[in-house]
């Protein structure tokens, strides 16, 4: 990020916005449905992750990474930090965060759990298979239970959202990465989210996808099986090639493709 | 809660760097709290169990019963529950500042994560954590550039959620073959200055305990 010098003015809120992203990175839907909600306008750079521009480069050179949102001329990178910064900076705009400083805690712990356990067990279903994918089903499973659970009869309990009536954070957060869970099942042919093992789960990501926004956001459906059937040919290709006999080429060829997978964005 | 008890308690293990965090930032408040021991190695309380179903780590931040999990969820919750404690670590007004504060914070956890990877790994992998290590490190000395701290003037939540990593340099250092003066000169200068503040130094361990602690986790997992 650019040091910002206590000389600089800080930009007001009507300078313009504008949003590096990938068009199948579920971090960049993030933004773009945050915007949406805040009913904020922006302009939109879409980046090709293989071939990245100097621009973003320069606005990000410690992550290298989409999104990043440019709000006069300073960027902001990594997508949990943006929807603090949409808040923050447009407090008249409809908050994301709960107002409560306790819930606010327990949003931001399950947007970790999001990215750090859900996020990586969902990669790791999608780049398997055979027993490695058995044991990384079971792993989304372990994982799915607990946020059951707290819609059942946790922290959320009785909410249509996590956020309460309306969208928030979390919902932002899982749902911008939960539509990539119906995908998988079909590119992969492993049943991920069960209704009858996950109802409430279900019945979340049924509301959440069917709102405007979510659907003006989130790309048609036959362009990700695309996308999705095209990125596992080739993790799996790249695996194949990693499992060749040779001392070293285990964990820096693994590394390959998941770093392959996590620079594409297929995460949720 | 019914019969929760009343006020801060802290679930905290002696040497955690996670833990630490939450210790400097209470004491920079001086907001008054409970420490309490956790078993790590041996087996987990039922309190913390409880408090930490999903991960079942510490830091856990007791509030009137209520866990709050996580240590920079556990700084922010600091900063947003008790408003009135000063100093405040986010800067209030200025929504890029506080950003940027949460961009080098949630950064500098790759401190600790790549130098374990430094201390459990052999051969290449472990020369790619070193290279990262360095990297990391120059990026933070960047950052500060010619600041007092991260927060400019004054000690903020970049300060407080990288110095409890620096008792941890010194092994990283020998495992890596370098030298956080030489690298990062600017970093190895705000690292003696924090030191200073008594804050961290009453929840400091000497870098000789932290690398007896690692040699121990080494046992632990079996490695030579």
């Amino acid at each position: 990020m650019e040091k910002s010098s206590s000389e600089n003015a800080i930009p007001p809120a009507a300078a313009p916005l504008k949003l590096f992203g990938s068009w199948a990175s579920s971090y960049t839907h993030r933004v773009q449905l945050a915007l949406r909600l805040k009913g904020l306008e922006f302009d939109y750079v879409e980046e090709d992750l293989g071939n990245k521009s100097a621009e973003l480069l320069r606005h990000n050179p410690v992550h290298k990474k989409v999104p990043v949102l440019v709000h006069g001329g300073r960027a902001l990178p990594e997508s949990d930090i943006i929807l603090q910064y949409l808040d923050d900076a447009w407090p008249e705009t409809r908050q994301l965060l709960p107002a409560d400083a306790f819930d606010r805690a327990l949003a931001r712990f399950w947007c970790h759990f999001a990215d750090d356990k859900l996020g990586p067990a969902v990669g790791a279903v999608f780049a398997s298979t055979g027993e490695d994918q058995g044991a990384a089903v079971r792993q989304v499973h372990d994982n799915l239970a607990l946020l059951e659970a707290e819609l059942r009869d946790g922290a959320f309990r009785g909410r249509r959202f996590f956020g309460g009536d309306e969208v928030g954070l979390l919902d932002i957060v899982l749902g911008c990465g939960s539509y990539w869970l119906a995908v998988f099942e079909d590119v992969t042919g492993v049943r991920l989210v069960d209704a009858d093992a996950f109802p409430r789960f279900h019945a979340w990501l049924r509301d959440f996808e069917a709102l405007d926004e979510v659907r003006e956001t989130i790309p048609a459906v036959d362009r990700l099986l695309e996308y999705a059937r095209g990125l596992r040919h080739m993790l799996l290709g790249l695996a194949g090639a990693a499992a060749a006999p040779s001392s070293d080429a285990g964990p820096t060829a693994a590394a390959a493709p998941a770093a392959a997978a996590a620079d594409i964005a297929v995460d949720i | 809660m019914a019969g929760a008890k009343k006020g801060l308690v802290l679930l905290d293990f002696w040497v955690s760097p996670f833990g630490q965090r939450c210790r400097i930032a209470l004491a920079e408040k001086g907001i008054p709290y409970e420490y309490s021991e956790q078993e790590l190695l041996g087996a987990k309380s039922d309190l913390l169990l409880r408090s930490n179903p999903v991960h079942k780590k510490i830091p856990v931040l007791l509030h009137d019963g209520r866990p709050v999990c996580e240590s920079l969820v556990i700084l922010n919750y600091l900063e947003e529950a008790f408003p009135d404690a000063s100093p405040k670590l986010l800067p209030a007004d200025d929504a890029y500042a506080r950003a940027q504060a949460r961009f080098w914070a949630a950064y500098s956890d790759k401190v600790y994560e790549v130098g374990t990877r430094l201390w459990k790994l052999k051969g290449e992998p472990q020369a790619q954590a070193r290279a990262e290590i360095v990297q990391v490190l120059r990026n933070l000395d960047g950052e500060l550039g010619e600041r007092s701290f991260f927060g400019g003037e004054a000690f903020g939540f970049v300060d407080v959620a990288l110095v409890p990593f620096v008792p941890w340099l010194p092994s990283y250092e020998r495992y890596g073959e370098f030298s956080v003066e030489g690298i990062a000169p600017r970093l190895a200068a705000w690292a003696r200055r924090c030191a200073e503040r008594d804050s961290v130094a009453k929840s400091f361990h000497p870098p000789e305990k932290v690398d007896e602690f690692i040699n121990l986790l080494k046992k632990t997992y079996g490695i030579e």
